[in-house]
């Protein structure tokens, strides 16, 4: 079920920079309310009230209930554009909603049980392909997050869409089974079985070689040299490129 | 280091850099980010020397993302050349950054190694920057 709150907003007069960056400098942030089959309102939220919202997570899932001149409207937050810089929001966008309305809302993405998965207590690193997954869904049954729970992952396995538990009228925008996540083997110890694998192969080589230079080990010597003059001088055309 | 694998023209103008960042502002890989406050121009040298000192200090845990890409070929003339007889040759590779710019992601660490890492990064960098993380993390 989609989580209700209160928020306190104030119709304003007047838009374009002026009005908006006098708003900014009395510690409002300058809203937008749209849909509904009504026309656009320009509103303000106190910018204190709108950073604890903003702070705490899940912003754009929860349903807000905008008291404007002591009428209520339900509102889905849609977008807060940022300044680029400092990171203090700028604008935001509301939608009027009913518990009807059908969305496309992203959902973040939370990992659970991280100590009793079997890949990362064996030093697998979570590797997060989407902090966020698009969902078509209804305005009163928005998920606040979509658990996935770790504990079955063992390393090198990807977690699918497939594997998290989707709440009743909830499915995603992408019809494929698409990652989420993978438990990757860190590069340490990729590292080490890369080592493992050199060495192999190098072993491998010697021997080869072995053979050769029982054959004629006077040509492979020379040959040796004129490759390293040969190195050096493609080094020096690329440094002087 | 990091530069173009081919490019349409091989000298290009100087420029200068104004306003903010309009696009790679915001977190887009990562958990983490270093942010540009200050116009400045990178060189892949400064990038790649950033990008080890980060690394070495994850100890090779974690992911890394490089956000800025050094696309702008800077020339130099050769030591006691006299001016004109035309443009010198490329000596180096840079990026134009504008403030916000995200530099460098990280994610699968924890965040205090993450602040140390960007701290040890920015010290190789031209311009001031600033650590961001994903809101209601």
């Amino acid at each position: 079920m989609t989580e209700h709150r209160v928020l306190a907003v104030s119709a304003r007069e007047g838009t374009g920079k002026g009005a908006t960056r006098a708003l900014r400098r009395n510690n409002f942030v300058p809203a937008t309310l749209y849909g509904g089959n009504e026309s656009a309102a320009s509103i303000a939220v106190a910018s204190r009230a709108l950073a604890i919202e903003l702070e705490q997570g899940g912003f754009y899932t929860r349903i807000y209930d905008l008291n404007l001149d002591g009428k209520k409207i339900r509102a889905l937050p849609r977008e807060v554009q940022h300044h680029p810089v400092s990171g203090v929001p700028y604008h935001v966008d509301f939608l009027r909603v009913t518990d009807r309305t059908k969305l496309r809302v992203w959902v973040p993405m939370r990992f659970a049980n991280e100590e009793s998965c079997v890949g990362l207590r064996e030093g697998g690193v979570l590797n997060i392909v989407r902090h966020e997954v698009e969902m078509h869904c209804t305005a009163g049954a928005i998920p606040s997050e979509l658990v996935v729970d770790l504990a079955p992952f063992a390393l090198g396995d990807s977690i699918h869409v497939d594997a998290v538990d989707l709440p009743q009228g909830v499915r995603p925008v992408i019809e494929r089974n698409f990652t989420i996540a993978t438990i990757a083997a860190p590069s340490a110890l990729r590292s080490e079985a890369e080592e493992a694998e050199a060495a192999e192969a190098e072993a491998a080589e010697e021997g080869a070689e072995a053979s050769a230079t029982a054959e004629g080990g006077d040509d492979k010597a020379t040959e040796g040299k004129d490759d390293k003059g040969k190195d050096d001088k493609a080094k020096e055309g690329k440094e002087g490129a | 280091m990091q530069q173009p694998k081919k490019y349409r023209w091989r000298k290009q103008h100087k420029g200068r850099i104004h306003g903010t960042a309009q696009a790679g502002a915001s977190l887009n890989f990562g958990a983490y980010g270093l942010k540009a406050v200050e116009p400045g121009r990178l060189s892949a040298r400064q990038i790649e020397a950033s990008r080890r000192a980060i690394t070495r200090h994850m100890k090779r845990a974690g992911r890394l993302w490089i956000r800025v890409f050094p696309d702008v070929p800077v020339s130099k003339k050769p030591i006691e050349v006299r001016m004109g007889s035309g443009k010198g040759s490329v000596e180096w590779w840079a990026v134009r950054v504008r403030p916000g710019r995200i530099l460098f992601e990280l994610d699968g660490i924890d965040e205090d190694i993450a602040r140390e890492a960007f701290r040890l990064a920015s010290s190789k960098l031209p311009v001031r920057t600033t650590f961001v993380r994903r809101s209601g993390d």
